[in-house]
Formats: structure tokens, C-alpha cells, sequence
């Protein structure tokens, strides 16, 4: 994938992402309706690609008002990922030269490869994943499952292992997988999969989005950097 | 220094503080399954009455596939749940007025309908797996009542 199509791909899924997000705020408080607005507005510009050194800077400064209005991201890691994305999309569209561009979006693309592994090592080394029992507790008294049906998964010990290894070790092979296009392709359908069962399951739907809208930079860096 | 200068000064630099976890990121998502918060809320006739606790949620039986493809797009409510989460999280690490504020004005907001009360009160009780390995609960912050005429619905 080139440079300039992950750039784009990245662009209108992010643009798209924050729209929705503008949608989720329209019947909060005015002050916080109002900052949404001003983000849905710039997401149209970014998504057609119309005025985006106005856009990037106006989107910069609005994520600052965000975050002070809330004292830290509004959902945590997903608007954290959404707001990196953001962040090194505005680097490489600002930065004069081709190199410091492609760094700026190989930073993101290291990010994406450490949120996958991180999240899995912290896990690994935790003895109540290793046995099943903290996905258990997620489901049993978290405050994220959606439903009651859902938290009745936590009955349910057998199966949650074998979720538990399945992630673990999705997360945590995540960097072998970029080595390879094949390979990097399957784990991202794969990967995308869990972020629909989280965003089913515990109605994480701003993670899904946020990821997604990383991966053509993913892509593009494992073909430029990796040689696949 | 005029104070809206230095108030306007502190307000960049706290906002540029919060962007600094957003570059360096952690990710070390669900390290650990952690006491879970739950918002119980009552409203009140009066400050010193005596509370008939309600539990916050925005949780229900079951979500339809219908409903579920639906949140994927549009999940406003659950969202603002999991922020109230959040900002319960933080009055136990960093308790700060913003934080119980936000959880006062949604609680009105969301209950907006129940009309007559004068006074709000919440407190946070936290889930947990005892030592036993059965659920168990305590309660860890008990807000101070808030009068509900004047607050920003």
C-alpha cells in the first residue's frame, strides 16, 4: 500500500470515527454538544480531504479542549488511539520532508504493533488470565458487560479459557505477524473480530472503530519497512 | 500578570499535560481485574433524609442483534456510562471536584424525569472476588447531597 493511500484510507475512517462521535454527544450539555459539533464539522473536511492544514491544526486544538473538559480521554484507550492517530497523521501532513513524514507514521505504526503486544504481555504474566479467571471476573462483576445475558458468560469457565488463551496469544504474536503480508492480513481480520466481540460484548464500539482506522498505516509500514 | 492570563495559561498547560499520555501511550489494558465501581444514587426531600439507593446503569437483559449492530454506530448512553465509571475510578486514585460534578450532572441528567426531589446523593460501591472466591461488596465514597435546583441539566 503507498504512503499516500494509507494516509487517506486512515483520514476518512478517523474523520468517520469522530462523526460518530459528534452523533453521541448531540443531547449532552451544551458546552460539550458544542465542542462535539466543532469536531464532527472538521471530520467532514478530513474525511473529503478539503482544507486539511486548517483542518489538522482546528482538530489538534479541539482535542485539547476535550481533553480539558474532561480531565482525560472521555472513553480512555480508544480515544487515546484515535487522538495518536490523529496526532501522527497532523505530524506527517506538517512535517516538510518524505523521511520525517514516514517516521511520524512508522511511530503510529509501532504504537499499533505495542498495543497488541503490551496488553498481551500484561496479561500472560498475570496468573488469574493464565487461568481463566480474570475474563471470568470481567463477565461476572466488570461494569462492562452490556447485558445480563452477557454476564452470564462468566458460567461459563471452559470456554472463557480457551478465550483467554486465544487473545493472549493473538496479542502477544501480534509483532511476528507483520513480518509477513498473509499473515499480517489474517491477523488483522482477526484482530478486528475481537474488537467486534469487545465492542459486543461490552460495547467498547469507539475501540473498533479507532483500531480499525490505524491499520492502512499498519499495512503501508510493514510493506515499506518489513518487505512484505 | 492579569488572572484570565494566568488562568488561561494554567488551562493550556494542564490540557498539554493530558496529551502526553495520548502520545506514550500504555496499553496495558485489563493488567488486572481490579474492584469495579457502581454508581448508587437517591434522590432526596431534603439533605439529611435518609437515601433509598438506586443503582446507575446503563446495562439491560439482553441486546437484540438488531440493537447490538446499532451500538456499533450509535452508543451515546453506554459511553457516558463508562465515563461515570471512569470518573468514579478516579475519586478513588485522585479525587477531584470535577469528577464528582460530572457524576452529579449526568445523574440528574439521566433522571431528569423524576420530578419532586430537591436533593441528589450518590455513593460508589465496589464489586470484588473475596478471598473465598465469592463476589463481595464495600462501600468506598459517599458524596455529599447536592441541591438539584440550579444544576446545568
Amino acid at each position: 500500500m503507498s504512503f499516500e493511500l494509507a494516509v487517506r484510507l486512515s483520514e476518512i475512517a478517523l474523520g468517520f470515527l469522530f462523526l460518530l462521535q459528534m452523533g453521541e454527544h448531540l443531547r449532552s450539555a451544551s458546552y460539550e454538544r458544542l465542542l462535539f459539533i466543532w469536531r464532527g464539522v472538521m471530520a467532514v473536511f478530513l474525511v473529503t480531504g478539503f482544507m486539511l492544514s486548517f483542518v489538522y491544526v482546528s482538530l489538534i486544538m479541539n482535542a485539547l479542549f476535550i481533553l480539558y473538559r474532561f480531565q482525560g480521554p472521555y472513553n480512555g484507550g480508544s480515544d487515546r488511539m484515535s487522538l495518536l492517530l490523529l496526532c501522527c497523521l497532523a505530524f506527517a501532513h506538517y512535517l516538510p520532508e518524505q523521511y520525517m513524514k514516514e517516521m511520524a507514521l512508522g511511530y503510529l505504526a509501532l504504537q499499533l504493533i505495542l498495543s497488541y503486544f503490551i496488553a498481551g504481555y500484561v496479561k500472560v504474566v498475570n496468573s488469574e488470565w493464565r487461568r481463566g479467571r480474570a475474563l471470568q471476573d470481567v463477565f461476572l462483576f466488570s461494569a462492562y458487560p452490556v447485558s445480563e445475558a452477557a454476564r452470564r458468560w462468566a458460567d461459563k469457565p471452559y470456554l472463557l479459557l480457551v478465550m483467554s488463551w486465544s487473545v493472549m496469544l493473538l496479542e502477544l504474536l501480534f509483532p511476528i505477524f507483520v513480518f509477513n503480508a498473509y499473515m499480517l492480513y489474517a491477523a488483522l481480520f482477526l484482530t478486528g473480530l475481537f474488537h467486534l466481540a469487545n465492542a459486543c460484548l461490552f460495547g467498547l464500539n469507539r475501540f473498533f472503530w479507532a483500531w480499525i482506522a490505524a491499520y492502512p498505516i499498519l499495512i503501508w509500514f510493514s510493506s515499506q519497512f518489513l518487505g512484505t | 500578570m492579569p488572572f484570565c492570563v494566568l488562568s488561561m495559561m494554567n488551562k493550556v498547560k494542564c490540557s498539554l499535560s493530558l496529551m502526553v499520555p495520548v502520545l506514550i501511550p500504555s496499553w496495558r489494558f485489563f493488567d488486572e481485574i481490579a474492584p469495579s465501581p457502581r454508581i448508587e444514587f437517591s434522590f432526596l426531600d431534603d439533605s439529611a433524609g435518609e437515601p433509598n439507593w438506586e443503582v446507575f446503569t446503563a446495562s439491560v437483559e439482553r441486546v437484540s442483534l438488531l440493537q447490538g449492530l446499532k451500538r456499533m454506530f450509535y452508543n451515546g448512553r453506554w459511553n457516558e456510562g463508562l465515563f461515570m465509571v471512569s470518573c468514579a475510578e478516579r475519586l478513588m486514585n485522585a479525587p477531584t471536584q470535577h469528577s464528582e460534578d460530572e457524576i452529579y450532572s449526568r445523574l440528574i441528567r439521566n433522571y431528569s424525569h423524576k420530578p419532586h426531589a430537591k436533593y441528589i446523593k450518590f455513593r460508589l460501591v465496589f464489586l470484588y472476588r473475596d478471598e473465598h472466591g465469592d463476589l463481595a461488596r464495600y462501600m468506598a465514597y459517599d458524596a455529599k447531597p447536592r441541591a438539584i435546583e440550579g444544576e446545568l441539566l
